[in-house]
């Protein structure tokens, strides 16, 4: 057993609290200080998972309780995996906020923006290893809370709004959070999911209404969270109007935390039986098939960039969703994989388009003719997101999608191929012609190098690099979503 | 038909605490989805975590059982848990309460309202 | 806004509050109460001052700055207690490694760390009401 995790947890929480005395001191520069722990937290995320190949997976009691008393942390394959992806994206995006805060937030401000990360970096790498309702219920509020600061931090109006809106939403998926959590302790007397998961196959037989009742408002009340199909209404005004690190962080990770929080009940508390039992499979996957198509549509339908992605983003989710709601093993690998690469393309396209926004101020779509002729190398590192969405082969997007396919045909239903490559052309549809006008169409000026800052094009071609090695040699990555899926369906 | 009435009464009776935790969920839903004013919208939503409190503490009531402290003069005590962890409920309810209603003040210094549909009128007006 | 009973009334009973809030703070692990009421009720006790005599007398009596630095602080020392159970060999918080002396059940020195937790629990949620309360104060002034 190692604490690494943690650590990460505290050290995160630590820093968040710690940040704003240290921006009294005006020596220390709070964005290099930032840079440092998180940095700290992704090493000790991979010496986690170095310790975890080695040693194998283990539960962790803080205080040293063990579950019927105390909380319990999972450190198993999906948790190594989610604590990868988090800290990684989250280290490349702080890079990028260094230079770009000063134009998304007002003067002196920066300091309550790293404070606000770092409290959302915690409550996530918290999320992904709490398996506990009432922890997982605390840690979506502080993750709540942090994410909708972190787009009301932007001093305009839209955002607030936007903020707002997220606010009540989110609020009303919470409540139904906790009122499913009350449900499932009223009949099994417990809060750790997995004593929960071995006393409700005898409780389903006396209480069978609580329990169908809680697992809808689960799945409705993180459904909301996670933006499932016609549940999404709020994100592309939060996703969009935030400041562009904001928007990288909430539609790469905090979305996908609140989908593995799904993925722990259905599969962990619930346990896949139980779940097939029932018609819910059938129905999210009738949401997700709908939101593939119409999270594409509205997509192109979009004119302003941002505003397109996160849209994008709709559709995106509803991927993973359908990877777990094929219920096989290949299905739910291809979804944890799609959260590993979809989180690092779609950060990938929102920082490349908030590096567009930087230079040049330009947000429409139409606007960005000859982009590629003044911004080459961010253009470049666009267009291997762009590619990596549309899933063509040698990027890691392709990988995913690809495994998706194999679930679906492994739970045999072949439709969802058809859904994939449909969706596919879609995708191509609204990212290729921002590719090929981006580079191919009239130029407005003479060729040019990006002059953009160090911090700013570093971390999008580091997004870039990642996205086309792990396209290139998915081995690794592709065993590790292997184990993380068999961790909830052996 | 009269004795059927009169067992679906009772149930209703000694289950209201369940019944009244719904209603209130139900009340705040709708003051928190349908109506305009953000104020409204915050207080809909505090109805609505109040009435899941209310559910959750009403779980671990027992009857005729004291207040959780040890005595020896106490033969039962109620189910501590849910109210310990209903008190982290409330804090959390008690922050987003406060940030939602310092929302509403910068969208009021900006707008000078705080009825959704106008800001959202002024909002494409400034478009 | 000068109530002569409303000020000598709070003058009186601010410190039986402030008394009654550390009560509660400090017998947080023997009966119920703990970080949260016991701090909130001292809270109140700056909020009855600044309401009764005026928000300046308040920012006098307890700065903007220290209520900040409490409230840092005070989530802070709770991180770190923490980290003590990992240095004494135990899991996170872990409470029976012997750093503090577990004590005798019931008295007010037991439980190990725990009233060192809820005392840093009672001064982060007395800070964060004032600087609430501040801030919505400051708010009215400006408008």
């Amino acid at each position: 057993m190692t604490h690494l995790p943690i650590i990460v947890v505290a050290l995160y929480l630590a820093t968040a609290f710690a940040l704003p005395l240290l921006g009294r001191v005006k020596k220390l520069h709070t964005g290099y200080f930032s840079l440092c722990i998180a940095t700290a937290g992704l090493v000790m995320s991979l010496l986690t998972l170095f310790y975890v190949a080695r040693e194998g997976t283990f539960s962790y009691f803080p205080g040293d309780w063990p579950p019927p008393v105390g909380i319990e942390l999972s450190v198993d394959w999906v948790t190594v995996l989610m604590h990868l992806t988090i800290n990684l994206i989250g280290l490349l995006v702080l890079f990028y906020c260094i230079e770009d805060l000063s134009s998304e937030v007002r003067p002196g401000h920066e300091t309550w923006y790293y404070t606000l990360f770092f409290l959302l970096m915690a409550s996530l790498n918290a999320l992904a290893m709490a398996f506990d309702m009432f922890t997982v219920f605390v840690f979506t509020e502080i993750c709540t809370l942090a994410a909708c600061a972190l787009v009301a931090i932007k001093p305009k109006a839209l955002c607030v709004e936007a903020a707002f809106k997220y606010l009540i939403l989110s609020t009303l998926g919470s409540g139904m959070l906790l009122l499913g959590t009350s449900l499932v302790y009223m009949v099994t007397g417990h809060l750790n999911m997995g004593l929960i998961g071995q006393l409700l196959p005898q409780a389903i037989d006396l209480y069978p209404l609580n329990i169908l009742i809680a697992l809808g408002l689960f799945i409705i009340g993180l459904g909301i969270k996670s933006a499932l199909f016609p549940l999404h209404t709020w994100l592309p005004d939060a996703h969009s109007s935030a400041p562009t690190p904001s928007s990288a962080l909430l539609s790469g990770l905090v979305v996908k935390l609140f989908i593995i929080v799904v993925g722990r009940i259905i599969f962990q508390v619930f346990g896949s039986e139980l779940f097939l039992m029932i018609p819910i499979p059938e129905v999210i996957l009738l949401f997700a098939t709908f939101g593939i198509f119409a999270g594409s549509l509205m997509a192109i339908a979009q004119t302003d960039i941002k505003r397109m992605l996160a849209y994008s983003s709709v559709a995106q989710v509803c991927y993973i969703y359908m990877g777990m709601a094929l219920v096989s093993q290949t299905g739910i690998q291809g979804g944890l994989l799609h959260v590993f690469n979809h989180a690092v393309m779609k950060s990938l396209l929102f920082l490349a388009a908030g590096a567009f926004i930087y230079k040049t101020g330009i947000r429409k779509i139409e606007d960005l003719v000859g982009i590629g002729y003044r911004m080459p190398l961010t253009m470049a590192a666009f267009s291997v997101g762009a590619l990596s969405m549309v899933g063509i082969p040698g990027f890691s997007g392709f990988i995913s999608k690809l495994t998706l396919a194999f679930g679906a045909l492994e739970a045999e239903s072949p439709f969802f191929v058809v859904v994939i490559i449909i969706s596919s052309l879609l995708n191509a549809v609204y990212y290729l012609p921002i590719v090929l006008r981006g580079f191919f169409g009239r130029p407005a000026t003479e060729f040019q190098w990006d002059k953009l800052p160090l911090l700013i094009i570093a971390p999008v071609l580091a997004l870039a690099v990642i996205n086309i090695f792990f396209g290139i040699f998915p081995g690794s990555l592709q065993e590790l979503a292997r184990l993380a899926a068999e961790t909830w369906l052996p | 038909m009269f004795e059927t009435l009169i067992n679906i009464l009772s149930a209703l009776v000694s289950n209201m605490h369940y019944l009244t935790a719904m209603l209130l969920f139900l009340i705040g839903f709708h003051t928190m989805l349908t109506h305009s004013n953000l104020i409204k919208k915050i207080i809909g939503m505090n109805i609505m975590e109040t009435s899941v409190f209310l559910f959750f503490i009403s779980i671990g009531y027992v009857h005729n059982a004291s207040a959780p402290i040890l005595d020896d003069r106490v033969a039962a005590y109620v189910n501590p848990l849910p109210s310990a962890l209903i008190l982290t409920g409330i804090v959390v309810a008690v922050s987003l309460t406060a940030f939602s209603l310092a929302m509403v003040v910068m969208l009021y210094k900006h707008y000078g309202t705080i009825c959704s549909d106008q800001i959202m009128r002024l909002r494409e007006e400034e478009q | 806004m000068h109530d002569l009973v409303l000020q000598t009334v709070a003058k009186l009973i601010i410190p039986f509050i402030q008394l009654f809030g550390f009560y509660i703070i400090f017998f947080g692990h023997l009966s119920p109460g703990g970080g949260f009421a016991g701090g909130t009720i001292v809270a109140s006790s700056f909020i009855l001052y600044a309401l009764a005599y005026d928000v300046q007398a308040g920012f006098k009596r307890m700065p903007r700055l220290a209520s900040k630095w409490l409230e840092s602080m005070g989530a802070l020392l709770f991180v770190l207690v923490g980290f003590a159970g990992v240095a004494m060999g135990g899991s996170y918080l872990a409470n029976h490694t012997g750093l503090l002396d577990l004590g005798e059940a019931g008295t007010l020195i037991s439980g190990g760390f725990i009233p060192l937790l809820t005392l840093a629990v009672g001064v982060k949620v007395a800070s964060t009401i004032i600087s609430l309360l501040y801030h919505l104060l400051e708010e009215k002034t400006n408008v």
